[in-house]
């Protein structure tokens, strides 16, 4: 595992060899290959979340989850028809910087910030979600797990900029495909036998955990066809066309059409790889319903609630209802009419872990996965899918702080700090943001580790301030005659309506990204029809 | 503006019938995601 990721590291520096200008350093020259970007694109999104947190979800709630994906492919169409080409002819190093040549230097700040200010909280989640695996794996406390993992990723980063950052995502990506496939290769291979992959999705279908498309339509439902398709293609519009951590990626394309080959191949290949993730939730979902699991998969809550006096109380309903629904199922992979009783017991099992986890505080979606691999896997595949994840936290987490640096670099101190200098001080100065947004990673991720699912916060915070931001670059694109003090408003008005959203419950957070988005384009077109005539570029 | 070329695709002559393969591949994909969940549920 410690050689897999030394040589990965070791081959992205070498790619960046004679990184040495700013252009190199934060956008590779613009000389990459489009399989390279695409891979490395995946590999910013596959975090070490997507395993550990999405087959936790998988286990949790089905695969309902892979709905949210459904909207990507379309978003991928917009980004190429506008954005790509937009970026490209306008030659900029951030997707902000277009902003000022379209409205004017406020509007550029204000989404700076408010980018800076969403992916720093991101970026803490993402490394939190490593730590995890490493304190389970070492036993570690999570605070030094977090740190070592920060320093091996702050030290590359700060080296071999975006090259290094995007031939370490190409080689990680690999190798989270080679952990996936293999890890659910070996979660159907050891299911008991007679069992299968037939009876595993006989029980997981029982259990309603084989919901990959949910038709029923509800505002406050996280995950449904309709949620993903429209919901998901605003929050994936905004994130691969406004989002400098995606925006950064394709910006290093030698060409349109090599920056749109990267972007379409992730149209193709997302919802395929988060189906499989899924898969293998759920395939674990039933082999821990013939295999006895933990009452909880966290070992410190375990350990916590083993000090409390109703702790074997609590053990014994589980006992006693893991028993009822492994004989149902049993019974029922065999043909038999069981399927009430196993529902019965599976109800019983939900019950009982809610009232241990109430009583723990804690949330053991993201400890499922990891048990399952460190406790039934062979010594060789766990190296690999621990490499794997590691693999993964490490190329979010590089992508992310090498985009915040080159927005606090380019949309911020050189806008309005130090407009003229050598260009050896502003890549002196990118390394030492590199390094300070490292470092900032690593102390947000201690308030991180609590937050239940954290793919799902990861998204709830990025619904947050995406619909505003898309809702900017819309009125930038196709609303010519919109000026910068309507767009400046616009965005203003879009951020309050989607708190107040959230504050009063009324929908899920997929679809703050949409009304965010409108409000925006609604109040800057309604602000520009009162101004006498439209303000043009940088004035 | 920086004067860019707009390449072709590689494959099928024009960006707007990828884009059009792309929507045909999300409709026959979430088609077979419903009748894995039918047969399963």
């Amino acid at each position: 595992m410690v050689l897999t990721i030394t040589a990965i590291i070791s081959y992205g520096l070498w790619r960046a060899r004679g990184t040495d200008t700013t252009d190199t350093y934060l956008r590779a020259g613009k000389t990459m290959p489009w399989y390279a970007m695409a891979l490395s694109i995946m590999a910013t999104q596959a975090s070490a979340i997507t395993f550990i947190s999405t087959t936790g979800q998988g286990y949790v709630d089905g695969m309902r989850f892979v709905q949210f994906y459904f909207g990507l492919p379309l978003a991928m169409i917009v980004v190429c028809m506008t954005a790509v080409p937009v970026f490209h002819r306008a030659n900029v190093y951030t997707a902000y910087e277009y902003l000022e040549k379209r409205f004017d230097a406020k509007t550029r700040t204000l989404v700076s910030i408010i980018f800076l200010i969403q992916r720093g909280l991101a970026v803490g989640l993402a490394l939190a979600a490593p730590a995890i695996v490493l304190t389970v794996l070492l036993g570690w406390p999570d605070q030094i797990t977090t740190l070592v993992m920060g320093v091996i990723v702050i030290g590359y980063t700060v080296m071999g900029g975006v090259k290094a950052i995007t031939w370490t995502d190409f080689q990680q990506m690999l190798i989270m495909m080679a952990g996936l496939g293999t890890a659910l290769i070996m979660a159907i291979n050891l299911l008991p036998e007679g069992i299968g992959l037939t009876g595993a999705l006989t029980v997981a279908g029982a259990a309603g955990k084989l919901n990959p498309v949910t038709t029923d339509f509800s505002w406050t439902d996280r995950y449904n066809i309709w949620s993903g398709l429209f919901g998901g293609m605003f929050l994936a519009l905004s994130y691969f066309g406004c989002d400098q951590s995606q925006v950064q990626r394709y910006l290093t394309g030698s060409s349109i059409a090599q920056s749109r080959l990267s972007l379409l191949f992730n149209a193709i290949a997302k919802i395929p790889m988060q189906f499989l993730i899924l898969l293998t939730g759920t395939i674990v979902f039933a082999f821990f319903t013939f295999i006895q699991p933990p009452l909880l998969f966290h070992p410190g809550d375990m350990a916590k609630l083993r000090q409390n006096p109703d702790y074997p109380a609590i053990q014994q309903r589980f006992d006693n209802a893991f028993r009822q629904r492994h004989e149902a199922a049993s019974k029922m992979v065999h043909g038999e009419q069981t399927r009430a009783e196993f529902k019965s017991a599976q109800q019983e099992i939900d019950a009982t872990r809610k009232q241990a986890s109430k009583i723990t505080g804690g949330n053991d979606t993201n400890y499922i996965f990891l048990h399952f691999v460190t406790n039934y896997l062979p010594p060789g595949i766990v190296g690999l899918v621990i490499a794997a994840i590691l693999g993964a936290a490490m190329s979010v987490i590089s992508g992310e702080v090498n985009s915040l640096a080159t927005v606090s670099v380019i949309d911020i101190y050189k806008r309005l700090f130090r407009p003229v200098a050598e260009d050896g001080h502003y890549l002196w100065v990118s390394r030492a943001f590199t390094a300070f947004w490292g470092v900032y990673a690593v102390l947000t991720a201690q308030f991180a580790k609590n937050l239940g699912s954290l793919v799902e916060a990861v998204n709830l915070l990025g619904s947050f301030f995406y619909g505003g931001i898309l809702g900017v670059f819309a009125l930038a694109v196709y609303f010519p005659k919109v000026g910068a003090n309507a767009a400046f408003i616009g965005v203003l008005t879009g951020e309050a309506a989607i708190f107040a959203l959230h504050f009063t419950g009324a929908a899920s957070f997929l679809w703050y990204n949409v009304a965010g988005c409108i409000v925006v384009i609604f109040t800057g077109l309604l602000i520009s029809s009162f101004e006498r005539e439209p303000q043009s570029a940088g004035k | 503006m920086k004067q860019v070329i707009d390449e072709p695709p590689p494959f099928l002559g024009s960006w707007r019938r990828i884009y059009l393969l792309v929507i045909l591949y999300l409709i026959t994909l979430i088609t077979l995601f419903w009748f894995f969940g039918k047969a399963w549920s």
